[in-house]
């Protein structure tokens, strides 16, 4: 068996953040040799990335640092090519990101986006989107084999160090069941891991669509050319507010199962101001703070832009729910392996996953001789060993600090991420110049 | 592997009503400021403004002045602002070189005169009150009165600091400057200059420069109120306004030069010879490099009528002029950002379509397609876009289009009234992309948006 094969399986290994593995760099180094040297015959961008930096080998992990893609590599095909359906062009486009040929995929009467989606999934291409505020979605391909080995990595690190999924509870996610969208994987990995059969409740089984996406973002570009009418506007508008209105109503009616059954370990997940409804509903029945199980699992997060909530709606969610089990976990679409929290509220690396430390400007790899006492903080990026789909090298834009010391407060091996991360400015932040575009502006109107 | 040795922090100094304050109490990291003391930052409106009385031509033989020690520098004072500006601004150091050697320049009299004439209609209604005519006969005069604004200012290009105190001067306002980030130096630089050849005169009096963190509400929500400054003048990107408007209101107006884009027109004539073509091209790359393509100023996109080998043909010739070194243009390679990169090697996929011309050294890059790419082109790269006709490139321009240059320039009479109705504020014949002053600017007369118009109505009697 290969190095990185060792490293990936060595997560099933009982206690596997618990014990120190000497040879864990120069292991990486090599799993990262052999899947760089796979990988670039079959990746069109990898190879032309490593042609343009002179890389033929990795020979230190320095080598790998021009071959990460940034997460725009993932949104580089002509916006043009969605809003004209041709979709025969974006899978030329996908192959250029992928291991697996896409020509397999039949294109024929394709009827939007999503469609397109469900094609590559039927082709064995497991795509995933996101949404990036500019309206443009990213499509990151994986296989099959991948999104199992996602799943079974889950199922060792979500919870860690607290609970380990057995099936054996009832699950509440306050999202869709459906999507091609890694929060809605993660939902459906966690159902499958954690989950009673049977007792696993999702907020819709509507589906999120990429097109809905993709319609806001096409509207927005008529609005910047200025053909849309003020009545499309509306009726896209009311469409969203009705939709909104459809999600509330469906939370409300889960809420009173949530409640009914808060002395049972549940598991339950949505973001704040779903909590903030849910309290307020517990309000009203005279449920007090801190009166669910101890063993329940409860996770808050996602974005709070344009949702008013109370300033202190963090320590309202976390006085509400009480003494019950919060597993935090860094992680990102891109990424297969999340890090899951430890006590010491720090983010433990899982062995499959190569941690590359960048300055800010994401050139200059850094050690642990670019800190005091081995504490760096720089740009995170990594190389995931999971991915059989794509490249995993990324670099991201957050702010990350990694403890490099041997061992981390909490007793396991280090290094570790600390509890701070934060997004790196937009460069030149105070930086005031005269040209531009007014795309934001036009954008605003339908995001906020 | 060494970290680097640290660097102490640039001083910035400030300008206080015309005296330079030094000091670093303020760590920016980067660079350190004196301490901002608010109080000193405002002009009571219990008193006019230092400059009210002074007669135009005054102020213009004070800034004519200016320029002159700008451009001689004898206390070095310049240079030494040029040294520290190569330290902290984006642009390469050949670029600054020639900016400031050109700031003495930009207080010409003949054009400061022109811009009053322009902008407000003559001296006599800055100096004092015009008489007006009135249609139901009543006596009435007119004065383009001074007020208190903060500026806001781009620090993309020199220029604008120049061209900021010379607006502010012209009309006797007094004048804060918050200075930006990516140009620490000029507006300073100029201001004493300034006080040198006036010292305590009410013009040099008349202005004030520091920096503070963009939208730090301790400093922007304590002076941005209708108690201490009538205008908000705000160059630029989406922050800038964006904070700005948190504070506009009633008595607090927003004079907003907004975030811009500016492109080409190129006919078929273009194709008429090699050296047409050539000429054409010069002035592409011209038009395309203004502030190393950081200006507003500066085309990005350019609409072409021709086959797809004539453009490519045009692709070639453009992208090997936007390397070259211009009064305005290095030929220092920028570093391509990555975003950029990685747009450009998803449009790789797609070489029928999207022809890229040029490497990623930074040295200049053109994308040849069929429509306008995703991505904002920056740091010397344009998207040369085949059209049938010009006129079908009219629905790409929106209010955001700044300046469009035309060729051949006989065209623009056929194409203005469509673009101007589309958004755009300014049609000029290609390679004349490079702004003049006492024109329009960005659709408004600057003056004319900086004074308040005021009347005093009624005879003697």
């Amino acid at each position: 068996m290969s190095v990185r094969r060792d490293l990936i399986e060595s997560i099933l290994e009982p206690g596997v953040f618990d014990r120190a593995d000497p040879d864990i760099e120069a292991k990486q180094l090599e799993a990262a040799r052999e899947v760089f040297a796979e990988r670039r015959g079959q990746i069109g961008l990898l190879r032309r990335r490593a042609e343009e930096a002179g890389v033929d080998e990795i020979k230190s992990m320095r080598d790998l640092v021009p071959l990460l893609f940034a997460h725009t590599a993932y949104k580089s095909y002509p916006q043009s090519f969605i809003d004209q359906g041709r979709w025969d062009r974006m899978l030329q486009w996908m192959q250029t990101l992928s291991v697996d040929r896409t020509d397999n995929v039949n294109v024929d009467g394709v009827r939007g986006v999503d469609d397109w989606i469900d094609r590559l999934r039927e082709g064995g291409h497991i795509v995933l989107a996101t949404s990036g505020s500019s309206g443009k979605c990213s499509f990151l391909n994986h296989t099959r084999g991948d999104s199992a080995m996602k799943r079974r990595h889950a199922s060792v690190a979500v919870g860690w160090p607290f609970v380990r999924g057995a099936k054996d509870r009832a699950c509440f996610f306050l999202g869709p069941s459906e999507g091609p969208n890694s929060a809605i994987e993660a939902s459906q990995n966690n159902a499958a891991n954690f989950g009673r059969p049977g007792d696993v409740h999702f907020l819709t089984d509507e589906p999120l669509l990429i097109s809905e996406v993709s319609r806001a973002a096409a509207l927005r570009t008529r609005m910047a050319d200025g053909t849309a009418t003020p009545g499309e506007i509306e009726a896209f508008e009311n469409e969203a507010r009705e939709k909104a209105a459809r999600m509330d109503a469906a939370l409300d009616a889960m809420t009173e199962s949530i409640l009914a059954r808060r002395h049972e370990p549940i598991y339950l997940t949505g973001m704040w101001a779903q909590h903030m409804m849910i309290i307020k509903r517990a309000r009203k029945l005279g449920i007090p703070d801190g009166d669910f199980s101890p063993k329940c699992v409860v996770s808050a997060g996602g974005g709070v832009k344009g949702v008013s909530l109370p300033p202190d709606y963090k320590e309202q969610v976390a006085k509400f729910y009480g003494d019950v089990i919060r597993p935090t976990a860094y992680g990102m679409t891109e990424m297969a392996q999340m890090m899951p929290r430890c006590q010491c509220m720090r983010y433990h690396r899982p062995p499959g996953l190569i941690w590359l430390l960048l300055d800010a400007s994401g050139e200059r790899l850094l050690g642990p001789e670019d800190g005091p006492n081995g504490v760096v903080e720089g740009r995170f990026g990594f190389l995931d060993l999971i991915y059989e789909g794509r490249w995993g090298g990324l670099i991201t834009g957050d702010k990350v600090t990694i403890d490099f010391a041997a061992t981390c407060p909490c007793g396991r091996p280090g290094p570790t991420i600390l509890d701070n991360i934060t997004r790196f400015a937009q460069a030149g932040d105070d930086h005031i110049g005269c040209a531009g575009t007014i795309d934001s502006y036009i954008r605003s109107s339908l995001t906020e | 592997m060494n970290a680097p040795a640290p660097v102490p922090p640039l001083p910035v100094p400030h300008v206080v009503k015309g005296t330079t304050i030094f000091g670093n109490e303020q760590d920016y990291g980067r660079f350190a400021t004196p301490k901002l003391n608010l109080d000193s930052m405002v002009w009571p409106r219990s008193e006019p403004a230092p400059a009210a009385d002074v007669p135009v031509a005054e102020i213009i033989d004070v800034l004519v002045q200016t320029g002159e020690r700008l451009t001689r520098d004898p206390d070095g004072a310049l240079a030494e602002a040029l040294e520290r500006s190569v330290k902290s601004n984006p642009l390469p150091r050949d670029v600054l070189e020639r900016s400031y050697a050109s700031l003495g320049r930009i207080f010409n009299r003949a054009m400061m005169e022109f811009q009053i004439e322009q902008e407000l209609g003559g001296a006599d209604l800055i100096d004092g009150w015009r008489e007006v005519a009135t249609t139901s006969g009543r006596p009435a005069r007119i004065r383009a009165f001074p007020t208190r604004l903060v500026h806001i200012i781009a620090g993309n290009a020199p220029g604008v600091a120049a061209q900021s105190v010379i607006r502010g001067a012209l009309t006797k306002c007094v004048n804060l400057f918050k200075l930006p980030s990516n140009d620490l130096y000029s507006a300073t630089a100029i201001l004493r200059a300034l006080s040198a050849v006036a010292p305590g005169h009410p013009i040099a009096r008349s202005f004030s420069a520091a920096y503070w963190r963009g939208g730090d509400a301790a400093i922007e929500g304590m002076l941005f109120r209708p108690q201490f400054f009538d205008k908000i003048v705000a160059w630029g990107g989406e922050s800038t306004i964006r904070g700005a408007l948190k504070y506009v209101g009633p008595g607090f107006e927003l004079v907003a030069f907004d975030p811009k884009t500016s492109i080409s027109m190129i006919g078929r004539e273009a194709f008429a010879s090699e050296e047409t073509l050539d000429e054409v091209a010069t002035r592409g790359a011209f038009d395309a490099t203004v502030m190393n393509q950081q200006a507003c100023t500066s085309s990005r996109f350019q609409f072409i009528e021709g086959t797809v080998e004539q453009v490519d043909r045009y692709c070639a010739k453009l992208q090997a002029k936007l390397g070259e070194e211009r009064p305005t243009s290095s030929s220092t390679p920028i570093p391509l950002p990555s975003n950029i990169r990685d747009e450009l090697d998803g449009l790789r996929a797609f070489e029928d379509d999207y022809r890229v011309f040029g490497g990623y050294e930074g040295r200049g890059l053109v994308v040849r397609s069929d429509a306008p790419v995703d991505f904002y082109p920056d740091n010397k790269i344009v998207n040369v876009v085949r059209v049938a006709d010009l006129r079908d490139a009219v629905r790409h321009v929106s209010v955001a289009t700044q300046t469009v240059g035309v060729y051949p320039a006989a065209r623009r009479t056929e194409l203005r009234d469509a673009l101007c109705s589309a958004g755009t504020q300014r049609v000029v014949a290609l390679g004349l992309a490079q702004p003049e002053s006492g024109l329009p600017h960005d659709g408004f007369y600057p003056l004319h948006r900086f004074v308040r118009w005021v009347t005093d109505e009624g005879g003697n009697n």
